[in-house]
């Protein structure tokens, strides 16, 4: 009998995959462009709190990255690895598990999320139990993944597949990493990490997130997806492997530039600048390798969308790895922070790098799953184009409204105060731009309907190769040419999973063993006497604030600058943030910084601006929240949750916790009593949510005395 | 198996058309006819079979790949491979066998496309015995493992073969010693380096900042000691091994004040992590030895298709047809053949070793061996020589020597093949480092005399600060950086070096020897024909038709003069051996021969043809000399004393006059001649360059400073040389010449820049100002300019030689 | 800070694993050829019916 194997891919997992690729593309867009048009009609949250942007925020970038990137990424790795191992999957039902598990997530996540149930941490909302969700996925696909690669035909792994598992190993850790918390319900948790600590876990794992989950996975599938549909081989293919090791080697570091100009150590700072301008060779390296493959093929490229899509994604790439460092200059930061700019750069990333190479995937691949040819090259093109367009005018606004408004922020009169000292007219200034945003996300999403038509035609063109038949020899002894030591080869067959596996097990030992002290440890972060616990209304009143996403809009992080202290007060203090769980700097400042909040206006201020933003600063873009002054505080979980910090912590005295509920309403009491003094008469007035968020508000940036600001600063 | 082919009658011969005039398979032109078969047309039978074995077997695809890729099967005689029976020839060609399976590595120089990948890796289509098999498409190899059960490794290379991919089977490959596991040591160094300097820099990060605190000053340093262990004990073993290997040689090299460095760098950082005392220097440790392998490691260019150490043995073949007690022929490896053998070879077979003519008609072409242009006649009785090639009917020999101790093979028992060769390792580096080191050693010890009566502590920290800095990381960078970047551009030129060394071993060249044939002349299957007189359409034909009867190269020459002419089938052919050729073509008698052949008195020296009494001649066949000889060799008159030396007879003297000076053109030049020739131009000392092609100019080759060979095509066979040289880029050898010289200049300038870093450094060193921050600065900073220069200037030199 | 411990640890961890199958990939030959697989990916696979296998 021959050695030769008749064997065939599985392609429906394919299927699956790149279908839900498009349709979670198109809701997480559609969401996206609904948030979009918030920011100027505020109306558009249609008056739930479910649809207020705050809520739909996460939702949208959950939706982005985690279901249109995340099936995006599937989709490209199932097809790749069978045909790159040249075997069918480890297991057809791990395989489906997988899919269907990752679906349930996105699912969950799309009920959680607009119900405010979130832990705070951006691209990292989910609650615990999602968060263990995810993990048990994502070892699902990793056992699939590694079970593939050791059952391989093919010896050599094609750099495309050290991408995939790079993925694979990062990503479980920064996930774990990320997400060590207590949990207090079963939609509620605590994140062991506090203030600072937790602010640099979470941008490291922030920024990582996007680097591996983003970027590898997408190099991976550039590598393979290019040279296929250019039917050409890499530009290079030893620069590939160079790329790949030099990424992995540094990527890594990059986190600590989201927090330039925070509470976090300077050295930390600066060494998160550093490695992120490091990067600038080898994410270079990868798209000049990505270009220079089409190099000669130029024609092809106008005629084939396909290559278009990949061009412009790649090119995207490009941009954005050498503003992403460029960003993380400290003097460039100290403008772009909090600002759109920004967004645009994500969106650069997102729209350009992810999507386009995604929709040239899906045209290239569709054909080859129905064996038959694109339904319509013209439409493909009018995407290609529309989509291109949609960018455009996505970005440009954006950078426009980021530097207008850094501009104005930092502006100062000869007479040495601030030029808009009210934070609204630099809003205001920016609404066209956010309306010229909306549109742009408008136009992009509109491209994404026309390849679904597109693909959907071509679907039913062809007719679908559920399992494609292929040959291949057996690969019963490593094969390297043999004269290289036999018994090694045997030796080593098995090892790339068992090192990895073996790879990622050390470093979760490694992590916990090194948890439990950090918990622990007294903290050497600058302490402050006269910063206390929060008391159980303000918390409450704090994690409402969580609940509603105030963070989307508002930052907690006042920079030593003089516009920022002139505008909003004292420059924040790592050593304010020791009981913050979850740390609540926030990102971007549509609305003005909250740090130094308390005891700027009085609680009746908070309620009518609460009630009706417009009543107190006539054109604001805040919407409403008429609800919050409905419900009913919940005091269900309070005592609960104070057990929870203390555990972590906070210091907490049992006899407080045990009286903390009537502490909370006699507090809650003198509240309403103050806004009924302001004229707010209303029955049960001091139950209602918008005392508990008032106490917080209130109580916000006031625990450092200028005595104790004096001591801490030097 | 399926691809045993007989004769299909949908198989016909038709004239080429406008549209098709190239063979489907080759991409051959063809000017006489194609052969047809189903919608196919191709130059000759072989191209068809290989069309017919590959669609029979749904292996179209290898067509679709690329354009035509197939090989060129037209006048390519099928190897007897009997010998790959034999049980020892097997087991010394394997690579691993038992009875499952049978593994080896083939050479295969006909690889040149993506189809060739395609159709290698599905050979298991063609036969089922093929387990499977792996192409190494810069080394123009195949990995491939068959089940001996089905299929023998002779019924493998005939199927390689008959698809037009004959393996190179020459006697070296029966003893190579099997290859040892390939050494990848330094691509761990390599590894562990990048990944020690990655994190050893960003645990550094919080010093370099000034950070306050101490804990985590005392753990990062801790954790980057345990980081640069590694680097110091194995990143930079082979630093250490060469500093020690040239101590004992009483002679310090560049390694030693690395290695110093090094040293130095690692123990006192160390001391200043433990006892708290600083943060000591392990970062710029890391990057410094980072840097420098990434230096080696840019500078091994290896050419996987290349040899640059062959001799005679992978110019033989490896087996050769000899009689057996039983009158039988049997193909037997070379390395069996006794004295007194009768070995056969056939027609443009090779004459193994020297013996005696004992049947057949010997038309020997020396030209490759000898340097001889004419092909040699040699009766029955007389001695021949190996390495002959036989045109024409086949002979045999009664062998008077083994392959070894042959008159030709002895070149090779000279001392100058025992004495080891160059090491790659640089002349430059070494001369500076004669200096260098010494001054370095002398400036810190002068520094520590100067402090330790003022304050023993600077004192120390000062004479190690000198030998950190004074670390010729950049110095020794400069070399690989521009001579590597240099040695890859010139490969892809055509022009193939062995090593950097070679480059600067071109810079000393004084005097260039140059061998004539398959040199200066194309080679000896490219004769010119001179004649000045006008012939009929009706004569060409008749020449052509008859010269196509006869191997003799002076007939295939005439024949191939005209090739729009058609043939015509003469009849009754004679051939009178050692004079000229008659027959009767159309109807009117045609002969062709040497002056000697004709009745006539006297005619002049030369080819005569004689068509009814009419004669016709004489035509001249001559050697054609390369494009742009002529320039070269005047231009580098100018430069360098040129010598000729040629095996061939003193034909040419006369033109080869106008280059060079009349006593220095030598010919009826033996292979041990040359060697000795070159040997006194040495003894004279002169730098030598010798510029050759063939056999007859390894042992000059080999003796001479640089050997450069000339070749039409690098798969062919090339004796040990530093250079090759593909024949189309022979017009540049003067261009590259000057570039080489540019290069080495270039790196005297990296060289200045180097020393500039290292005094700027020293003058704060001697000072004991060194700061880990300046040290972490001035040495990575240091080694980029020092390779960006390095590359950047080869590169231009480049553009601006070779390309403009 | 203590969690700089936390996290640079957990890097380095990472890093180390990277390093360990960047050896494993030069040992096993997995970059012995740094050409050939680009053009190996290429190729589709396709099946052979054996009727001409005689």
């Amino acid at each position: 009998m021959s050695n030769l194997e008749t064997f065939s891919y599985d392609n429906r997992i394919v299927r699956k995959f790149a279908y839900m690729t498009a349709v979670w593309g198109i809701v997480g867009m559609l969401v996206g462009l609904l948030a979009a048009l918030q920011l100027v009609w505020p109306a558009f949250n249609l008056g739930f709190a479910e649809t207020t942007f705050g809520r739909i925020r996460p939702l949208h970038t959950n939706a982005a990255i985690f279901a249109f990137v995340g099936n995006g990424i599937f989709t490209g790795v199932y097809y790749s690895l069978q045909r790159l191992l040249k075997t069918r999957m480890y297991s057809d039902t791990l395989s489906n598990i997988h899919f269907w598990g990752w679906q349930a997530i996105i699912l969950a996540a799309a009920l959680t999320l607009p119900l405010g149930i979130t832990s705070a941490k951006e691209y990292a909302e989910l609650e615990w139990p999602i968060d263990l969700g995810i993990a048990a996925v994502w070892v699902v696909f990793g056992i699939n993944m590694f079970g593939t690669i050791l059952k391989r035909r093919e010896q050599h792994m094609y750099v495309a597949i050290w991408f995939f598992i790079a993925t694979w190993v990062t990503v479980t850790v920064l996930h774990i990493g990320n997400n060590l918390e207590l949990p207090v319900s079963m939609w509620k948790s605590y994140g062991v990490f506090a203030g600072v600590q937790d602010a640099l876990v979470q941008w490291w794992y922030g920024h990582n997130a996007v680097a591996f989950f983003l970027t590898t996975p997408y190099l991976g599938l550039m590598y393979y997806f290019i040279p296929k549909a250019a039917n050409r081989p890499v530009y290079s293919y030893r620069l590939s492997i160079i790329h790949f090791w030099a990424l992995i080697f540094i990527y890594i570091w990059a986190g600590p530039h989201h927090l330039l100009y925070t509470s976090l150590p300077d050295w930390a700072q600066s060494l998160g600048m550093v490695f992120s301008l490091m990067l600038i060779a080898p994410s270079w390296g990868g798209m000049l390798n990505g270009l220079l493959t089409l190099r000669g093929a130029w024609d092809r490229v106008r005629n084939d969308p396909v290559l278009k899509f990949m061009v412009v994604a790649v090119t995207a790439y490009g941009m954005a790895t050498l503003e992403g460092p460029l960003m993380s200059i400290k003097s460039v930061n100290a403008i772009s922070h909090y600002t759109d700019w920004t967004i645009g750069h994500v969106h650069i990333g997102t729209l350009g790098w992810n999507g386009m190479l995604t929709f040239g995937m899906l045209y290239w691949l569709f054909p080859k799953l129905y064996n038959t040819k694109l339904y319509s090259t013209k439409l493909a093109n009018a995407h290609f184009w529309i989509g291109t367009l949609g960018i455009l005018f996505y970005a440009i606004p954006l950078y426009w409204a980021g530097w207008t408004q850094s501009l104005m922020w930092k502006e100062f009169l000869p007479e040495g105060i601030l030029k808009y000292g009210n934070f609204l007219e630099t809003v205001t200034q920016i609404l066209p731009m956010y309306k010229l945003r909306a549109l742009g996300g408008g136009i992009y999403v509109l491209g994404v309907f026309v390849m679904c038509y597109n693909l959907i035609k071509t679907a039913r063109a062809g007719n679908f190769v559920a399992n494609e038949e292929v040959q291949a020899p057996a690969r019963a002894v490593a094969f390297t040419g043999g004269h290289k030591g036999e018994y090694w080869h045997r030796w080593i067959e098995r090892r790339p999973v068992q090192l990895l596996v073996g790879a990622t097990i050390a470093i979760l030992i490694g992590g916990l063993v090194e948890i439990f002290p950090m918990v622990t440890i007294e903290e050497n972060v600058p302490k402050i006497e006269s910063v206390t616990p929060y008391t159980a209304l303000e918390l409450e009143g704090r994690d409402l604030y969580i609940k509603e996403g105030c963070l989307g809009c508002h930052s907690q992080m006042v920079r030593p600058f003089r516009s920022e202290t002139e505008r909003y007060g004292e420059y924040s203090k790592s050593g304010e943030f020791i009981y913050d769980r979850p740390f609540l700097w926030g990102s971007k400042r549509t609305g003005p910084d909250l740090h130094r909040l308390g005891g700027k206006y009085p609680d009746s201020w908070h309620f009518n601006h609460m009630y009706d933003p417009t009543s107190t600063s006539p054109g604001s873009i805040m919407p409403p929240y008429p609800w919050m002054i409905e419900r009913d505080i919940d005091y269900g979980l309070t005592e609960a949750k104070l057990k929870t910090l203390k555990a972590l912590g906070t210091p907490y005295s049992d006899e407080y916790i045990d009286k903390a509920i009537e502490d909370a309403q006699a507090q809650a009491a003198t509240i309403a009593a103050s806004l009924n003094r302001d004229g707010i008469e209303m029955e049960g007035l001091e139950n209602k949510e918008i005392v508990a968020l008032i106490a917080y508000l209130q109580r916000l940036g006031t625990d450092i005395k200028p005595k104790a600001q004096a001591e801490a600063t030097e | 198996m399926s691809i045993t082919v007989e004769n299909r009658p949908e198989e016909k011969r038709v004239p080429p058309t406008a549209e098709q005039t190239t063979c489907d398979h080759c991409g051959e032109v063809c000017e006489q006819e194609l052969v047809a078969f189903r919608d196919k047309h191709f130059c000759c039978v072989g191209c068809k079979t290989v069309y017919e074995i590959l669609s029979d077997n749904q292996l179209e695809t290898f067509y679709q790949l690329e354009e035509k890729p197939g090989q060129q099967l037209r006048g390519r005689a099928m190897e007897d491979y009997a010998w790959l029976e034999e049980e020892e020839a097997i087991t010394k060609l394997v690579d691993y066998r038992d009875e499952q399976v049978l593994k080896v590595t083939l050479h295969l120089p006909q690889i040149h496309c993506t189809s060739c990948v395609w159709l290698l890796e599905h050979l298991y289509r063609l036969d089922e015995g093929v387990m499977r098999s792996q192409v190494n498409f810069l080394a123009r190899e195949a990995y491939i493992q068959i089940d001996p059960r089905k299929l023998s490794l002779r019924q493998l290379v005939e199927m390689l073969a008959r698809i037009g991919y004959s393996p190179r089977l020459q006697l070296d490959k029966l003893n190579e010693e099997k290859a040892a596991p390939i050494d990848r040591t330094f691509s761990y160094q390599l590894g562990v380096a990048g990944f020690a300097f990655g994190n050893i820099m960003l645990l550094s990060f919080p010093e370099y900042l000034g950070l306050q605190e101490t804990t985590f000053q005392r753990w990062f340093g801790y954790l980057n000691i345990f980081l640069s262990i590694p680097v110091v004990v194995f990143s930079a073993r082979s630093y250490w091994q060469s500093a020690w290997h040239s101590i004992k040689q009483y002679q310090l090299n560049i390694d030693v004040p690395i290695s110093l460095g090094v040293g130095v760098l690692f123990l006192r950082s160390v001391f200043e992590i433990i006892s708290h005392s600083g943060a000591g220097y392990l970062d710029s440790l890391a990057g410094l030895v980072f840097f420098l392998l990434v230096g080696r490691w840019f500078q091994q260019r290896t050419y996987n298709h290349l040899s640059f150490e062959r001799n005679y043995k992978s110019y033989f073949p490896i087996a050769v047809l000899r009689e057996e007690r039983d009158r039988s022929w049997k193909s037997v490896t070379l390395d069996e053949l006794q004295v007194g053998d009768v070995v056969r070879v056939q027609h443009n077979g090779l004459l193994p070793a020297d013996g005696i003519l004992v049947s057949g008609d010997a038309r020997l072409d020396y030209s490759f061996v000898t340097g001889e242009a004419d092909p040699i006649r040699k009766d029955l009785g007389e001695q021949v020589f190996a390495g002959g090639r036989q045109t024409g009917g086949k002979i045999d020999v009664c062998l008077t020597k083994t392959v070894s101790q042959s008159y030709l093979t002895q070149l090779w028992n000279d001392e100058a093949f025992s004495k080891d060769y160059s090491t790659g390792s640089s002349q430059m580096l070494t001369r500076v480092g004669k200096y260098f080191t010494p001054t370095v050693l002398l400036i810190a010890c002068s520094t520590i005399a100067y402090w330790w009566p003022i304050d023993h502590r600077i004192a120390l920290q000062a004479f190690t600060a000198v030998l950190i800095i004074a670390c010729p990381c950049a110095l020794a960078l400069s070399v690989p950086f521009t001579l590597g970047n240099a040695l890859r551009l010139l490969g892809k030129h055509g022009v193939y070096f062995k090593n950097t060394a070679v480059l600067e071993a071109m810079y000393g060249i004084d005097t260039v020897v140059f061998d004539k044939t398959g040199t200066l002349t194309e080679r000896s299957d490219k004769l010119g024909l001179g004649y000045d007189f006008p012939l009929t359409a009706q004569q060409q034909r008749a020449i052509k038709s008859l010269t196509a009867q006869s191997e003799h190269p002076i007939s295939q020459r005439l024949h191939a003069e005209w090739p729009t002419i058609e043939t015509v089938e003469p009849t009754d052919f004679v051939e009178v051996v050692g004079k000229g050729i008659s027959a009767n073509v159309e109807g009117q008698m045609v002969y062709i021969g040497s002056p000697a052949f004709f009745q006539e008195t006297v005619l002049a020296p030369g080819t005569w043809a004689k068509i009814d009494d009419t004669l016709i001649g004489p035509f001249q066949v001559q050697h054609t000399y390369r494009k742009g000889v002529g320039e070269m060799l005047n231009n580098w008159s100018r430069h360098y004393d040129l010598f000729l030396l040629s095996g061939d007879n003193d034909a040419a003297r006369s033109e080869l006059k106008r280059y060079f000076p009349a006593d220095q053109l030598h010919f009826g030049q033996s292979p041990h001649d040359k060697l000795a020739f070159v040997k006194n131009l040495q003894g004279e000392g002169r730098k030598v360059l010798m510029i050759g092609d063939g056999l007859n100019d390894a042992g000059a080759l080999q003796q001479s400073e640089v050997g450069m060979v000339v070749t039409e095509d690098v798969n062919n066979f090339t004796p040990a040389c530093d250079i090759i040289l593909s024949s189309r880029q022979f017009a540049d050898l003067q261009q590259v010449s000057r570039y080489g010289k540019a290069t080495i200049k270039v790196v005297y300038l990296a060289f200045v820049l180097a020393f500039i870093y290292n005094v700027i450094g020293l003058s704060f060193a001697v000072q004991g100002l060194l700061s880990p921050l300046i040290a972490a600065i001035l040495m990575p900073l240091s080694s980029i300019t020092i390779a960006v220069v390095g590359v950047l200037g080869s590169s231009w030199l480049f553009r601006r030689f070779l390309e403009g | 800070m203590n969690v700089i411990f936390f996290l640079i640890l957990l890097s380095l961890l990472v890093a180390v694993g990277f390093l360990a199958a960047f050896f494993w990939a030069v040992r096993s030959g997995q970059y012995d050829d740094e050409y050939t697989p680009s053009v190996r990916m290429l190729f589709d696979d396709q099946v052979t019916k054996d009727n001409n296998q005689l």
